[in-house]
């Protein structure tokens, strides 16, 4: 009973929050209508992407403190290739590849060097935005923008936008990838005990290593969807995209498997938060609000999970 | 009032001890313990495994609470039910635990002036040269030759354990007022510095320090203490005076004539079938040079003190501590790549002492640490196979006899009986060929306890071996086909058949080079 309830009280936030903002008298002629809804599923897919790449390594209780900055480096690459002609598949695969990249060079100084992750992401994160700064000279790419690209991110297939399509995407095989495969498994072992993880024989800083590289090639992707969502790459818009996706990684362990961090937590979280945002300013709330909501929302996620995994390991 | 010579006089009554009962549950674990201790001398509490001189010094320094008693400090009578960290300090009692609470990074004066308290100015700045004069004074009265800014992991570790004990005794108002009580400070030195260390306490002693020692090690108690206490079974079997013993008798005091146990578990026939594992030469962490090698349908035993580098010798055969020097042989074949994994999937089971820790993964799910042993096992036609997965964790649960609410519940919810058979059978399927046991039944009740033996057993007797440490030498008796002793990282010993009893393991471990 106490665990249903724990599952699926945020999904009843959810619910609550978007049955007040239709009915309140400010927001009840915008929020509930399907435009507003396609407004946020697909203004949330980035993002959404984001949180999903940081959720892999939060399974092992790493951060990946850099995922942001690699989809803005990703973006404004994949943007520049785009700009000057490259074809489309050859763009993209440039920017999932640059983020994999990232995710290597973390991989390597985490498990070889034994620099802790949070540093070495957050370092890693700097230098990203310096090499973006230096690639764009600070402008945004907006010119020659194949138009496929640029409907992609602003149309709708069936009713629903079609970004959407690539979040799903990713969060079955990321579903797939965690729940489905013996590394999954392996993945939450070494996150519950990395001494007895090794102790049964798992290659510990292998499987480490290639969550980063699996976080990087996702925010990469991340990236490249940032591109034909907003027409364009803007340098400034990725370490900015950090903190949103990791207070959703973290929340994710208080819905849907309480305690334990997981592909449909982080959506419902992403998607929680999201309709909070848009009800509170479309009722006329400063944009200043969103940042209170963002940094409660990381907080109370990390304290939420602290919380959620003592109570399953019996602790104090 | 007492007059102050005798009060700080040699020969006086430093700590009386008097009716301490302690008992956890069924078990009696102090039963009406009394001991006294004379002013400067030092005094040791002796016993085997189980014997009450842990519980006791626990009861001493507040941690634990007596049941009855009394203890006397100088003149003050103390309710030992009353005790309390606090009180036990302001009686004067003093304490340096096996795991000495020092910080190697820091320098020598910052260990002491962390027991004491840093002098600061109104600004709240450190006054530091006020921390160095002090130090060097209170170096210099406990006789350590050190400079105060040293780093203390520069200094070797006997001077390491005085610092300790300076910072323990610094603040004692007169100098020699208060009563130093060590638990196995050398269970951890080498020999020459533990010479080192038993001259520093016999200096302490002469100028009027009352000590009170608690060690596993008769020799040095031989060495260096007044008078001795000798308990079992929570019980006083002799207060000694030194000069009126010698190593044998110790010996005896400890160990006592045991009533022989009933049926044993052991195969009895001595079939030495194929041999499974051959050690030669092994060094690694502690270990020194074991050679030794283990036939199929053997369970064989290691027995040593703390410290004597049982728990290594599991770890290094496993992979989990590099392995140095020497050779290992896994079914006539080398083992060349010395990791876990290697090992595994040589046919190696390795089960550790610390089961939350290193054993198991406790937030997970018991179907979860069932099946991390066996990765690639569910997953077939590109998804994980659930259902196969849960029956197969349903059936380990009922050939195991686990008592869980269900496989989903969490690994950390099960009682230690449980959690230890949970870790076994996931061991069990792998159907290995050497199994490493660590305390295989710490923290076990006793009904799990012949369970799990049992299962050993049948692993066993499908033609497996077993290498089992445990400190609970009855246990080892009463189990084993053969033991191996370890005494300072050597296999110093080994017993077989007839000779195998808890008197027998006793002795061994306890026995110095010198005396075999």
């Amino acid at each position: 009973m106490l665990t249903g309830l724990e599952a699926y009280a945020m999904v009843g936030l959810l619910v609550v929050v978007a049955l007040f903002f239709s009915f309140y008298s400010k927001t009840a002629d915008v929020f509930p209508t399907s435009a507003n809804a396609a407004q946020i599923v697909g203004g949330q897919a980035v993002v959404a992407i984001i949180a999903l790449a940081a959720l892999i390594p939060l399974i092992c209780n790493e951060w990946d403190l850099s995922v942001g900055a690699t989809a803005g480096m990703s973006s404004i690459f994949a943007a520049a290739a785009m700009s000057h002609g490259a074809p489309v598949i050859l763009a993209i695969l440039l920017g999932i590849g640059l983020g994999a990249l990232v995710g290597v060079v973390n991989a390597l100084i985490i498990t070889r060097a034994g620099v802790s992750a949070v540093i070495t992401t957050l370092g890693m994160a700097t230098i990203i935005e310096g090499v973006v700064n230096q690639k764009s000279k600070g402008l945004a790419i907006v010119a020659n923008i194949p138009s496929s690209v640029v409907s992609f991110g602003s149309q709708n297939w069936l009713g629903i936008p079609r970004t959407a399509y690539a979040l799903a995407l990713a969060a079955v095989l990321v579903y797939y990838a965690l729940t489905h495969t013996p590394v999954g498994r392996q993945l939450y072992a070494l996150g519950a005990n990395q001494e007895g993880a090794r102790l049964v024989g798992l290659r510990t800083k292998m499987l480490l290593g290639s969550t980063f590289v699996a976080a990087g090639a996702l925010a990469g992707a991340a990236g490249v969807l940032q591109v034909a969502r907003a027409g364009g790459a803007d340098p400034r818009i990725g370490p900015s995209l950090t903190l949103p996706a990791l207070a959703a990684a973290f929340l994710s362990a208080a819905a849907i498997k309480p305690g334990r961090f997981n592909v449909a937590g982080t959506l419902v979280a992403i998607f929680f938060l999201a309709t909070l945002n848009n009800g509170l300013n479309l009722a006329g709330a400063a944009s200043y609000v969103s940042s209170y909501i963002n940094g409660a929302a990381l907080i109370l996620g990390v304290g939420l999970a602290a919380f959620l995994g003592r109570k399953r390991t019996g602790g104090g | 009032m007492t007059p102050v010579a005798e009060r700080n006089g040699v020969g006086g009554t430093g700590l009386r001890v008097e009716g301490l009962t302690k008992a956890y549950g069924e078990t009696q674990a102090l039963a009406g313990v009394s001991f006294e201790l004379r002013r400067g001398s030092i005094h040791a509490l002796l016993g085997g495994n189980g014997s009450g001189k842990s519980t006791a010094v626990k009861i001493l320094a507040g941690v634990e609470r007596a049941d009855r008693g009394e203890l006397a400090v100088g003149d003050e009578r103390i309710d030992a039910r009353a005790m309390t960290p606090g009180r036990a300090r302001e009686a004067g009692l003093r304490f340096v635990h096996q795991q000495a609470s020092t910080f190697p990074s820091l320098t020598v004066a910052e260990n002491l002036a962390i027991g004491h308290g840093f002098p600061h100015d109104a600004l709240g700045r450190v006054r530091w040269r006020a921390v160095r004069r002090r130090s060097r004074a209170v170096l210099q009265r406990f006789g350590i030759d050190a400079d105060p800014s040293t780093p203390l992991a520069e200094l070797g570790p006997a001077s390491r354990a005085m610092v300790a004990i300076a910072r323990a005794l610094q603040d004692q108002e007169g100098e020699a007022d208060g009563i130093l009580v060590l638990d196995e400070p050398t269970a951890s030195l080498p020999a020459e510095e533990v010479r080192l260390l038993l001259a520093a306490l016999q200096r302490y002693a002469a100028a009027g320090q009352t000590i009170l020692y608690i060690t596993h090690r008769l020799e040095e108690v031989l060495d260096v203490a007044d008078t001795a206490t000798i308990l079992r079974n929570g019980e006083v079997v002799a207060t000694v005076d030194r000069g009126s013993v010698d190593h044998e008798s110790l010996v005896e005091l400890i160990v006592g004539r045991r009533v022989e146990w009933g049926l044993s578990q052991r195969s009895g026939e001595d079939r030495a079938g194929e041999p499974v594992l051959r050690a030669s030469g092994v060094c690694g962490g502690r270990v020194r040079d074991a050679s030794f090698s283990l036939a199929a349908g053997e369970v064989v035993g290691v027995a040593g003190l703390l410290g004597s580098g049982r728990s290594t010798l599991l770890r290094v055969i496993f992979g989990a501590t590099p392995l140095e020097a020497g050779e290992l042989e896994l079914d006539g074949s080398a083992v060349r790549r010395r990791t876990p994994r290697e090992a595994m999937r040589a046919g190696i089971a390795y089960v550790p002492e610390d089961r939350l820790s290193e054993g198991a993964f406790p937030a997970l799910s018991v179907a979860e640490n069932l099946a991390i042993t066996v990765p690639g096992r569910y997953f077939g036609r590109g998804r994980w196979q659930r259902r196969r997965e849960r029956r197969e964790a349903c059936g380990l649960v009922d050939t195991y006899g686990i008592k869980a609410g269900s496989i989903d519940s969490s690994f950390a919810s099960l009682s230690g009986g449980n959690q230890q058979k949970v870790v076994l059978a996931r061991w069990m399927q792998r159907q290995p060929r050497l199994l490493l046991l660590d305390e295989p039944t710490q923290g076990v009740d006793m009904g799990a306890r012949a369970e799990i033996w049992k299962l050993v057993r049948g692993a066993v007797r499908q033609g497996a071996a077993a290498l089992v440490v445990s400190s609970d030498f009855e246990e080892l008796a009463r189990t084993c086909d053969r033991i191996l002793v370890m005494r300072e990282g050597r296999i110093a010993a080994e017993l077989r058949g007839e000779e195998i009893n808890e008197e027998s393991i006793d002795r061994s471990t306890l026995t110095a080079e010198i005396h075999s």
